[in-house]
């Protein structure tokens, strides 16, 4: 039978073996490592540079985000617990699997409303405050943006889950959006680090403690 | 799912606007493309004009200040992303699946909607002209001048948001190549058997998908500066704006071989073609474009060297950039060694390709000139500068893709267009070429800044200045030509046959204009430049040469069902995009018209989602022999 | 087949569209006249061009002739690449062309050592110049120490305007501000300092060096000397708005005695005839000129953060140009009035729009300025304000 382009998924036969949606998303990761990659960049370029307060050193709540985190890892174990029971077509399995990825991810994001609604009517650090708000709320926005996409995603295959139409034979839709959720996590996890561990106790200009410092001293001067 | 699909019936139309605005054939849409981009090419070409005709004499009051920026400012952005840029994707649509013998890209719905989204952001962009106030800030929009402060007035907002819509296009398109030639190629097309053009549009597309999430940030933080009061850029509040351009060109050197690569594609396409003999060191030539998209990403600073970024800095730029210019140089040399002992044939494509190696020559010396760093200190900002970009974009990429217009116009048209006026178009070009930008080089050495709208007389810029306008004339002339010998070859040109030049590629050996199926049999490739050694086999053995590949049966060969989706998903983005540019005065309009925006896109990615890629109840023919695809 | 337009035969497709075997090429062979006529054009482009103010090929400096002799070079490079190339190009493009009957040309596919040649003569080629300009980059970085001591000038950039400020112009610490003409002694090496409170500029003198960019938040840095007196002209490079075209400024290289006398000279009260007292009170009163000018010496620098302060929040104030020298500039509004008379600066006061269009100080001072430009003062109290601006020496 003659197909072109994605008509058959399950029986295509590519160039390279792979299938045409899952190579369409590693590329597409790739695109995205850089999106991340220049917003990361900015703000590391920007630490320790706001002229006036609130800093990191005076805001963020690391245990708090630790949690947020150990949360997020966790969703990436019930991911990769979906696609195991969508391969071996365990239905209830994939049902509780693919919920249990999308609450993670949903404890997630509720935990960085948390902390944005703490940081702004809390705190008094607005996205136009300073530099650290600015590039704060731009970076961890922007993944947070990422994770709802990822759990709306995981929800619509819910859902089709839920109609008993996830299966070995339509694995690679829930790989696909495992990918996906992957790479969103371990984002996640250079953030945390750079952020949170390293950069948490940043404070002003003047304060010490900044290793990566103005754009001159990263770049070439 | 029903449902949400049902709300729309299938589009059917295969004639008519309709089945434009619902296409998902390669063919069509590379159509679509390339129509466009040869509208908003008359368009920055016009903007053009009115630069020219205002520096024409010294202290002319015929445009003020600020209409001047806007003109360089779409002048540039125009030609660059809304004239080259998808020229070149018209080619990767129309050439690519045919090139590799596949029957369409690997996503048509995400290709259809690639071109959707890129005509709205340029649309977009342009309406700046219909509520005056027009991007002004040069086509890298340096921060801060960018900021609210120093532009108060939208025509920033419609750049940066136009921008970033058009990036989400290129984007699209580029995953979709890429997925198409490495997953996508006939058996037996090899890496190493791939068309030089393949094989440069994999790189772009690379390219692309790279370099364009960074520029992506960098308007991100502009947008949101200038909308949402953030400090990005604010230099009051520790912001550098030398941050900007960091980002800006770490996307825009990679951007500059997005815009020549598909040239050199096409050129290496061309030059055996009519020189009868296969591409001089294939493995060199692609090699080279391998070296040239890798080192791209190594070389941005030296569009700022007078940053002051220090000599250290400036030397590693330096170096890297002259070492790039060697495996440019080499790509010189392989075009030569082809034409180097064959039997070259002066047909238009071949002249466009011939005129882009001795044009890019020039672009590529003065290149090295500021390369070099303690003398591009003079040369920075200077129409020096402007002159070394024409003969590299203009030589360069505008010579290939019209080499590339000439070469492949009768495989989609079976029409030859027309050889006399395609001579006249390419002599006006190239004479009218060499006469606006030559001069260039001498009133950049002798001083002049790019970018001022007036100067003063006696400072010796008069007559380079009066000459570049008149070389103008010229090429506006060219191209009215160019555009005469379309639509009157349309309407009349000589019938082409399906391979008028005895090209080497598998896009020949199927009929002219190719049935939407392309390939009625996918081809077995039996080597680089498959087509010759089909054809010369049949020579050897006394045999006629083929004829074109038999159509298919009707209905035996399964292709993707239009679809509405593609277009509503991309309404849908652009009015997104349209709602953010509401002024911040009005937020309450500004969300809620954005959000609407959204919620049109997500219908359109539901439907979309659910809609399969082929209609149920399209033909299911018996022909076999496709790509090993079993039901 | 033809090579000018017109002039080729229309290829007769053979049957079922299949590409003609025989080749019917003119053998009639030409250079292309227009391509000949084009170049002798240039030629004769470059042997008469025209003197220029901003040449970078007439040097006066070290600065600028070391960045000149790397180009003088490459250029000789650039040429003998060019020729033998294009030549190359143009020898097969004629050697090569399609003949009546011709065979298929030899099927060659490469040659191995010719591309490593190939590849390797511009990579050492290039490394060669590339070595060299890496050592001229580092040895323009600072200036000699044989040179002598350095002035030290602070440039600061504004939107249209440059401000120079010398901070120990007499080596006793006289500090001088001035604006569009930078006075430096000759035969010494001068240390530009360079910042901006507003957008990004650049400083360029073309025949004493290249540019630098200045750049908000930034200090930049470079220097240069003038070896002959005269006026060096420069303007900035980077666009920085509506009236980049109109930023100029000039360089007055001045032997050492010019320059001690102008240094001396500098914020002397000057000599003021009764008309101009009348004028230095215009200027001085409420709401008028001292709002944005200094006229008695440098700037205070608190006085000058607060004109910029008031700017960037866009209120009726800009950091204007310090006029304590004005009398002795050749030329006034950043290098675009010329030369600085009374009728020209008649022109200017009644409405600045006419001679700079855009420029800020119609659009601020709203207290003298209608929207349009002209000005609220009287013709009288117009005069009386030239006779004071002409007096300050």
């Amino acid at each position: 039978m003659a197909h072109a382009a994605e008509a058959v998924h399950h029986a295509e036969a590519t160039t390279t073996g792979l299938n045409h949606r899952k190579l369409l998303m590693w590329v597409f990761l790739g695109s995205d490592c850089l999106f991340f990659g220049a917003l990361i960049a900015t703000y590391m370029v920007y630490r320790g540079q706001s002229v006036n307060g609130p800093y990191p050193t005076d805001i963020l709540n690391i245990p708090v985000t630790t949690i947020s985190t150990f949360v997020l890892l966790c969703s990436s174990f019930a991911m990769v617990q979906a696609l195991a029971a969508t391969n071996r077509n365990d239905q209830k399995g994939i049902k509780i699997w693919l919920l249990a990825t999308a609450l993670l991810g949903t404890t997630f994001l509720l935990f960085q409303a948390y902390e944005f609604y703490t940081f702004s009517i809390g705190e008094g650090l607005y996205i136009y405050t300073n530099l650290f708000g600015s590039t704060f709320f731009t970076l961890t926005g922007f993944h947070g943006a990422h994770v709802t996409l990822g759990v709306v995603w995981l929800m619509s295959l819910f859902i089709i889950a839920f109609k008993g139409r996830l299966g070995p034979s339509t694995a690679l839709d829930v790989e696909i959006a495992g990918l996906y959720w992957h790479f969103v996590d371990i984002v996640w996890i250079v953030i945390f680090t750079l952020v949170y561990l390293i950069g948490g106790y940043d404070a002003g200009p003047a304060a010490t403690g900044v290793f990566i410092g103005p754009l001159s001293s990263v770049l070439p001067v | 799912m029903a449902t949400i699909t049902g709300v729309l019936a299938r589009p059917t139309a295969y004639s008519g606007v309709w089945s434009w605005l619902t296409t998902v054939d390669h063919k069509r849409i590379g159509v679509l493309y390339g129509s466009t981009a040869l509208l908003f090419l008359l368009v920055a070409g016009l903007e053009a004009g009115v630069l020219r005709a205002q520096l024409a004499r010294p202290d002319n009051t015929m445009v003020d200040g600020k209409t001047f920026n806007a003109m360089f400012t779409m002048h540039a952005t125009t030609m660059i992303f809304m004239a080259i840029m998808p020229m070149s994707v018209a080619f990767f649509n129309f050439v690519v699946p045919l090139a590799i013998g596949a029957r369409d890209v690997a996503f048509p719905r995400l290709n259809a909607f690639s071109y959707w989204v890129f005509l709205f952001g340029a649309l977009l962009m342009h309406a700046s002209f219909v509520v005056g106030q027009v991007p002004d800030a040069g086509w890298f929009s340096y921060a801060n001048l960018t900021s609210r402060a120093f532009s108060p007035n939208s025509g920033l907002d419609f750049w940066s948001v136009g921008l970033l819509v058009m990036g989400s296009s290129s984007v699209a398109g580029a995953l979709n190549f890429v997925v198409t030639i490495v997953n996508m190629r006939a058996p037996g097309m090899s890496l190493w058997r791939m068309p030089v053009f393949v094989w440069m549009t994999l790189l772009t597309s690379i390219l692309l998908v790279l370099a364009f999430p960074v520029i992506t940030v960098g308007l991100i933080e502009l947008t949101m500066d200038r909308n949402f009061g953030t400090n990005f850029f604010n230099t009051t509040a520790g912001g550098d704006p030398v941050l900007w351009q960091h980002l800006f060109w770490v996307f825009g050197h990679p951007e500059v071989y997005i815009l020549i690569l598909p040239a050199m594609g096409i050129v290496s396409e061309v030059l055996p073609t009519f020189s009868k003999k296969p591409l001089f060191g294939y493995p060199v030539v692609i090699f080279s474009g391998i070296v040239i998209a890798i080192m791209g990403w190594a070389v941005w600073s030296h569009h700022m060297f007078t940053v002051g970024l220090g000599p250290v800095a400036n030397s590693v730029f330096t170096i890297t950039t002259m070492l790039i210019a060697v495996p440019t140089g080499v790509k010189i040399f392989n075009w030569i060694g082809t034409m180097w002992g064959g039997s070259l044939e002066f047909k238009t494509p071949m002249l466009f390709a011939v005129g882009f190696i001795a044009l890019f020559i020039i672009g590529g010396l003065s290149g090295v000139s500021h390369a070099v760093s303690p003398s591009d200190f003079q040369q920075q900002d200077t129409y020096y500068i402007v002159a070394h970009i024409h003969y590299v974009l203009f030589g360069g990429s505008i010579f290939g893709v019209f080499a590339g217009i000439y070469y492949w116009f009768p495989k989609l048209t079976n029409r030859l267009l027309g050889e006399g006026l395609g001579k006249l178009h390419f002599w006006l070009m190239f004479i009218g070429m060499n006469i606006t930008f030559f001069p260039m080089h001498f009133a950049g050495l002798d001083g002049m800044p790019r970018r001022i709208y007036t100067y003063p007389a006696g400072y010796g810029w008069e007559i380079y200045n009066m000459i570049s306008s008149f070389g103008y004339l010229l090429l506006f002339i060219g191209f009215l030509v160019f555009a005469h010998n379309i639509f009157r070859s349309l309407k009349k040109g000589q019938e082409a046959g399906h391979d008028p030049w005895d090209a080497p590629t598998l896009e020949w050996s199927i009929a002219s204009p190719p049935p939407a199926y392309n390939f009625a049999e996918i081809p077995h490739v039996r080597g680089r430049d498959h087509y010759w050694i089909v054809k010369r086999e049949a020579q050897a053995a006394g045999q006629p040469a083929p004829g074109p590949e038999p159509l298919a049966a009707p209905g035996s060969v399964h292709m993707p069902s239009p679809s509405y989706w593609p277009l509503v998903t991309a309404v849908g983005v652009a009015w997104i995009g349209g709602g953010l540019m509401i002024h911040f005065d009005l937020p309450y309009i500004k969300f809620p018209i954005s959000f609407l925006g959204g919620l049109i896109a997500f219908i359109g990615v539901v439907g979309w989602s659910n809609e399969p890629t082929s209609a149920p109840d399209a033909h299911h023919g018996g022909h076999g022999a496709a790509q090993g695809a079993q039901h | 087949m033809g090579f000018l337009p017109f002039r080729s035969r229309s290829v007769k497709g053979g049957a079922a569209g299949i590409p003609p075997q025989g080749f019917r090429p003119r053998l009639r062979r030409r250079p292309s006249l227009a391509l000949l006529a084009a170049m002798a054009v240039l030629a004769l482009l470059v042997a008469c061009s025209p003197q220029s103010h901003m040449s970078t090929w007439e040097v006066f400096g070290p600065v600028a002739r070391d960045q000149l002799q790397l180009f003088n070079v490459l250029l000789w490079v650039m040429v003998v690449v060019f020729v033998l190339v294009e030549g190359i190009l143009l020898y097969a493009i004629i050697r090569f062309r399609r003949r009546p009957g011709q065979a298929l040309p030899h099927q060659t596919h490469g040659n191995t050592p010719l591309e490593i040649t190939w590849t390797i003569i511009p990579t050492i080629l290039i490394l060669g110049v590339g070595g060299w300009s890496v050592a001229t980059l580092f040895r323009l970085d600072k200036p000699p120490a044989s040179a002598g001591t350095p002035l030290e000038v602070t440039v600061t950039g504004h939107q249209w305007w440059w401000e120079f400020e010398y901070p120990n112009a007499d080596g006793a610490g006289k500090v001088i501000t001035t604006a569009n003409e930078l006075r430096v002694p000759v035969a010494r090496p001068i240390n530009i300092t360079l910042h901006s409170d507003d957008v990004i500029h650049s400083f360029w003198v073309p025949k004493l060096a290249g540019k630098m960019d200045v750049i908000p938040t930034r200090t930049n840095h470079m220097w240069f000397q003038a070896d002959a007196t005269g006026t060096y002209y420069g303007q900035c490079a980077e666009l920085c708005g509506v009236i980049h075209a109109l930023m100029k400024f000039r360089v007055q290289a001045l032997s050492q005695a010019d320059y001690d006398a102008w240094v001396a000279g500098y914020g002397q009260p000057p000599q003021l005839s009764a008309q101009a007292n009348q004028g230095r009170a215009v200027f001085q009163g409420a709401g008028t000129c001292t709002v944005c000018h200094t006229a008695t010496g440098p700037d205070n620098p608190a006085v000058v953060a607060g004109r910029v302060a008031g700017f960037n929040s866009g209120g009726a104030i800009a950091p204007g140009p310090n006029l304590t020298d004005l009398a002795t500039r050749s030329s006034f509004a950043a290098g675009t009035v010329d030369p600085l008379n009374r009728d020209n600066l008649a022109k200017w006061l009644h409405n600045p729009n006419d001679l700079k269009p855009g420029n800020h100080m119609a659009a601020r001072a709203k207290a003298l300025y209608q929207d349009r430009g002209s000005v609220k003062l009287s013709d009288a109290q117009v005069s009386d304000l030239i006779e004071y601006l002409l007096s300050l020496k």
